[in-house]
């Protein structure tokens, strides 16, 4: 055990981190839950694609509801964008932000910031963040994640500005959003329910300091900081010291030729460590190009994995995610990469395609400092799939969006799972009824692809196979990775089966690219193969590895 | 005459109800065949009833829950549309854990290789796309019987609007000797990996429940019994018959009795609608469940993993319990939970050899539990080994034992109200209305600390809190649930269609009415309709007003009230139409305890300086100030100071603050 009086950080006291951490976070998914159920859009509603999260009065992350780890790092990031863009920021003020190149990380999440102030008081006791994606904030086409070269065509972009001044919404801000948006009702309510989030979360932090005391609240939350920190400190001293490499790459960008590398160093020294991608590719005219908010998300992900993954066969614990859990690490992102892109770049696929491919290399490092913890590399996409055209049955347009889960990377213990959705995402499927009632779409097959995952000692997971009847005319954006390339497997397993992306069009089949535009009529089809995971350890003649309905045939079949 | 017996893993509980009067029965469970200490609790309370009347037994039982929760259940095939035989595989493509490297999913009831596809398609209009030939039928059957399996279930899309082909493979496989479960029949609503799902969670522990119950009902009909009812999930009970063919209605039986027993009591104590929170503490976990008038239900629950959306009393579980483990982690803070010291060894105290401090041996130290009085004096607990394991404790954090012990509780009630937060203020609630009701052996304890934290401004400790599950089961009316998606815009030309779907749902539901026993005087029928607006993919569901354009302004006014909003020129749809029957059974109550007289017995001093009462000496009236504990067979209720006491006419025990 660590000694509290030899240690720089301390806890003040031990005995009372757990009590108000539940206080905390429970602000936190109050927040949450104030969002979820005011907010208009499926996409906030249903597939819980928003975040939440309570800071100090400096700006040190708290507590974050948990939805989406792809907010993870880049939470912390709006508020100091936010706060350093109002360093006045008063009561009752919210600030609004989406840029991804200040605070943002795809333009159609969008960011409010405010502080919390007990009342009479000037000093702000904490501050408030809710993040949540808007299903349409403009741009060339409905979704707002477009096939782009710049992000002026991806949508609306928003610097941090003053949505709300002392309790009163600027009706001028709003309206010229609202203006710039597909559906101007719908993004009106979502951001009212932030609004009220906010206002959930504001009460809550002043009762709290009514009950305890404001200096008080401040004490536990240094606490609660120190706390986090010491943790993953103590995650990484178990790491052994040392320089960790690792290498991999996208297939492509969609409009340039080649692939991207993408390259990371994992330095580990005592309990600190340092990620750098030195190396990896300058940033593309495609939009896959993530900004360093997204990095940061991806890079923290994987450690907070580290934090979370238990030792033995035991329910995993129950840790708090705050800002001291991310003091240890320190990332080195060259400016202007596909890991950290300036404007004017396109950005959209940065956080549903190149995040992934960041967790695969800094996973990869890790692997040879964890052998026995680190799995081998997941399906390494989303597979976003989003279809758009005119609905005949119901003569009106329609856009439909889905990302499709694929094979996970065998773990050094057990295989990986089968047609799951991997590391920076976690969304529902949508059914296959609710689909057919819904969109002018049939589908034909969902099924795993057998063979799919990497062979080894334990076998990468499967990926899946959706096969979709198109009713009508329509357009079909394929925004994949994983086509060419192959997920990785570790320690002597093979890699998984790379994705396939075909089309039916008058009852031929022909392969279509990874990130492409297709137009499909009545009885065409659509059918998109998912890739398999990794596999781990070298193949034997073990009967799970040669099972041929679970995985990928073993090399010595 | 009714006898309610409730089965857990180590109690068998029971009440007689005859005439008015009320008696109990208590002994232990029989793991080995659970209907053993069933009947020989049967025989016990007939003898105590001075009666040979002949009794209806209405059973809550965890036979069905625990074949689902230890895998025990039949061996089942499945049968699906072709293409879509990997549908409990992929599930909704989640993962349970978001940060956890060793993720794994539940595994599916039926493995891949029992899954089997015919070729059959049905649109979602209804339309036949694809027709099953019986050769198609034959094909699937004798690759099954090659598989030797118990059950069989049918899960074929759209099978709610066009139910034939399901039932074309049900008969012949019926006519083959199979026991089936066919998904238009369990659940014939949209969404077909949920559908899918439950069908076969259905087909896994019908066989093995139908078997209990079968032999349970041959049983006791020496022993007098009329007839055997079933406490369902949703808050009532079925006939044995139907329980064991839709035996997954049955899964939450043991905790939806316990809500039950706990709004029957409080109907009393309070009146026709209380706002209440119950609260049972256990050993491991502790569930809470919020009623607001009526207990609440869900369609959105898992047992063990397994998605199973029949409506269910919507009850919140969480790791916190009297052997949780008190411990420091890896950050030097103090945790407790959510691991648990179990039945084995127990609490340090309980002298089995545990040396980790629990929940259990905090409340010990600091004096809250007698050491001779604990579960009906057939254990002894040993203070000195829960000192020694708290200021094992509190010597790594610089505390006093009582600190610690003092520090763990704090901790331990701040992860209960956490639970309670989620039922009550994520859902709308302000905790400040409502009635903390406790039951459960280690829930007294606790009670008015997390009444404190919530602000709740009463506690209810029921009479017979050992056997209010049991109490639960004789209040219990017969209810069935059943419902069909249709999928319809909510507009005139729907109605047509809407009324045959009622009526047939309806027409079924009074013939089963009927066949249990119930006149039509005694059946009640609630429509209701899950509405949503179209593009959404949620639905909620709102009482059938008669017709469909009142139905939609129902459904605007209960959209606003559970968002903030509604958008009355937006379209909507009615996605599944629902039908509750209700078998009205003669009412139970309590009978009242004997008024005291005076103020309330003489208290014994307790360890830790309290005043001690024997819960079997109080009276109705009797009022007692805290600090005070209250001892009895199976449970200890610790009134605070800044709390008071008073027993009302019924004898259960309402605990208010004093001090604001």
């Amino acid at each position: 055990m660590g000694q509290p009086d030899r240690d720089p950080h301390g806890l003040v006291d031990p005995a009372e981190v757990a009590f108000y951490g539940n206080l905390f976070i429970s602000i936190a998914e109050e927040m949450g839950v104030s969002l979820g159920r005011t907010a208009y859009s499926p996409n906030i509603k249903e597939r819980r694609d928003f975040s939440c999260g309570l800071f100090d009065g400096d700006g040190q992350l708290i507590a974050q509801a948990m939805h989406i780890p792809v907010h993870l790092g880049a939470m912390p990031r709006s508020v100091d964008a936010a706060l350093g863009a109002f360093a006045d920021l008063g009561p009752g003020d919210v600030v609004m932000l989406n840029d991804p190149f200040a605070g943002g990380t795809h333009l159609p999440d969008i960011t409010l910031v405010s502080r919390v102030f007990v009342p009479g008081e000037d000093t702000p006791i904490a501050a408030l963040a809710s993040r949540a994606h808007h299903a349409d904030v403009g741009g060339m086409s409905p979704g707002s994640m477009p096939s782009a070269r710049e992000i002026v065509q991806e949508g609306f972009r928003i610097p941090p500005v003053r949505l709300r001044r002392s309790g009163r919404v600027d009706e001028d801000i709003l309206s010229l959003l609202l203006a710039n948006t597909r559906t101007p009702e719908e993004r009106g309510g979502d951001l009212r329910a932030q609004l009220a989030a906010h206002e959930t979360g504001a009460r809550r932090v002043v009762e709290a300091a009514e009950r305890y005391g404001a200096d008080e609240l401040d004490r536990r939350m240094g606490d609660i900081v120190a706390h986090g920190e010491r943790l993953m400190r103590a995650v990484i001293q178990r790491i052994p010291d040392g320089r960790y490499e690792f290498e991999d790459c996208l297939d492509g960008d969609g409009v340039s030729d080649g692939p991207v590398t993408v390259r990371c160093a994992v330095d580990i020294e005592g309990d600190g460590a340092v990620v750098d991608f030195a190396g990896t590719d300058s940033e593309r005219p495609g939009g896959i190009n993530a900004v360093a908010a997204v990095t940061l998300s991806a890079v923290y992900y994987c450690f907070a994995c580290l934090l979370m993954t238990p030792a033995e066969e035991e329910t995993p614990p129950d840790v708090p995610i705050n800002g001291g859990c991310f003091q240890p690490i320190e990332v080195r992102m060259p400016e202007r990469s596909v890991v950290s892109a300036g404007p004017p770049r396109s950005v959209a696929g940065g956080n549903v395609e190149t995040s992934q491919r960041i967790v695969d290399v800094v996973l990869g490092a890790l692997s040879q400092a964890l052998p026995g913890v680190v799995p081998a590399a997941s399906q390494g996409t989303m597979n976003n799939v989003s279809i758009g055209g005119w609905d005949h049955r119901h003569d009106r347009p329609f856009t439909y969006y889905e990302t499709l889960g694929g094979g996970m990377g065998a773990r050094p213990d057990r295989p990986g799972l089968d047609a799951v959705q991997v590391h920076m995402t976690n969304t529902l499927n949508t059914p296959v009824e609710a689909m057919e009632f819904a969109y002018p779409l049939r589908v034909r097959r969902y099924e795993i692809i057998d063979g799919s995952g990497g062979p080894g000692l334990h076998r990468g997971g499967c990926g899946l196979r959706r096969e979709l009847e198109t009713l009508g005319s329509c357009q079909v954006a394929l925004l994949t990775e994983r086509r060419k390339t192959r997920p990785y497997g570790l320690a002597g397993g093979g890699p998984g089966a790379p994705g396939r992306n075909r089309v039916i069009t008058d009852g031929a089949e022909r392969d279509v690219a990874a990130k492409c535009s297709v137009e499909l009529g009545p009885g065409d089809g659509l059918i998109v193969e998912t890739p398999g995971g990794g596999g781990h350890g070298t193949p034997t003649a073990s009967k799970e590895a040669r099972d041929p309905c679970r995985g990928s045939d073993s090399t010595d079949d | 005459m009714l006898i309610g017996c409730d089965t857990g893993g180590t109690f068998t509980d029971l009440v007689l109800v005859h005439e008015g009067s009320v008696w109990t029965h208590k002994l232990s469970s029989t793991p080995d065949d659970f209907s053993r200490a069933v009947l020989e609790g049967v025989r016990a309370l007939r003898g105590d009833g001075e009666t040979r009347g002949r009794p209806t037994l209405v059973h809550s039982t965890t036979v069905a829950t625990n074949a689902l929760l230890e895998r025990r259940g039949a061996r089942v095939a499945l049968i699906t549309t072709d293409g879509f035989q990997d549908v409990l595989a992929i599930g909704r493509q989640s993962r349970p854990d978001l940060y956890n490297l060793k993720v794994m999913r539940p595994e599916p009831l039926v493995p891949r290789e029992r899954c089997h596809g015919v070729r059959e398609r049905v649109s979602c209009d209804g339309e036949v796309l694809q027709g099953l030939t019986d050769g198609e039928i034959q094909r699937v059957l004798d690759a099954i019987e090659a598989q030797d399996v118990e059950a069989i279930a049918i899960s074929l899309l759209f099978s709610f609007l066009a139910p034939q082909h399901e039932e074309r493979i049900a008969t012949a496989a019926a006519s083959r000797g199979h026991t089936v479960s066919r998904s238009s029949d369990i659940l014939p609503e949209f969404r077909e990996y949920e559908r899918a799902s439950t069908t076969a969670a259905n087909a896994y522990v019908a066989p093995v429940m139908a078997r209990y119950l079968g032999h349970l009902a041959h049983a006791s009909t020496n022993d007098g019994v009329t007839g055997v009812r079933v406490v369902q999930s949703n808050g009532g009970s079925a006939p044995a018959e139907h329980a064991g063919r839709h035996a997954v209605t049955t899964l939450l039986s043991g905790p939806a009795a316990g809500v039950m027993g706990a709004l029957a009591v409080a109907r009393q104590a309070l009146g026709a609608r209380p706002k209440l929170i119950t609260f049972d503490m256990g050993g491991t976990s502790t569930d809470v469940s919020l009623i607001d008038g009526d207990f609440a239900l869900t369609a959105e629950s898992e047992v063990g993993g397994v998605p199973v959306r029949v409506p269910m009393i919507d009850i919140h579980t969480v790791g916190a319990g009297g052997g949780s483990i008190a411990h420091i982690d890896a950050g030097g803070a103090l945790r407790v939970g959510p691991r648990s010291s179990g039945a084995m060894p127990g609490p340090a105290c309980y002298g089995h050899g545990g040396t980790e401090p629990t929940v259990t041996d905090a409340n010990l130290l600091l004096g809250r539990l007698s050491p001779q009085h604990f579960l009906g004096g057939r254990m002894t607990l040993a203070p000195a080994a829960a000192e020694r394991a708290v200021a094992g404790l509190g010597d790594r954090l610089s505390l006093s034992a009582r600190e610690a012990a003092e520090a763990a509780l704090r901790i331990v009630n701040s992860n209960m109200e956490r639970a309670i937060r989620v039922i009550s203020v994520e859902r709308g609630h302000d905790p400040r209305e409502f009635t903390l009701f406790s039951f459960g052996g280690a829930g007294g304890l606790h009670a008015c600390d997390l009444a404190d934290a919530l602000r709740c401004p009463r506690v209810i400790v029921p009479r017979h809190p050992g056997v209010l599950s049991a109490w639960g089961c004789v209040t219990s009316d017969v209810v069935e649930d059943s419902s069909r998606t249709v999928m319809l815009r909510a507009e005139a030309q729907s109605a047509a269609t809407l009324e045959r779907a009622f009526g047939e749902l309806t027409d079924a539901a009074r013939r089963n009415l009927a066949t249990a026993g119930f006149e039509p005087g005694d059946q009640r029928i609630d429509l209701s309709a899950d509405l949503r607006y179209v593009g959404q993919s949620f639905e909620l569901n709102v009482p059938w007003k008669g017709d469909i354009e009142p139905t939609v302004r129902a459904f605007h006014e209960a959209h606003r009230r559970r968002y903030g909003h509604a958008d009355e020129r937006s379209a909507a749809e009615i996605v599944t139409v629902r039908v509750r029957a209700t078998g009205v059974t003669i009412p139970v109550a309590l009978e009242p305890i004997e008024e005291g007289s005076g103020s309330a017995p003489t208290p014994t001093a307790g360890s830790g300086g309290l005043r001690v009462y024997d819960r079997a000496a109080l009276r109705a009236g009797h009022w007692i100030e805290g600090a005070a504990l209250i001892v009895e067979d199976y449970s200890t209720t610790l009134v605070p100071t800044g709390w008071g006491l008073e027993v009302d006419p019924w004898g259960s025990l309402i605990v208010t603050r004093t001090a604001s």
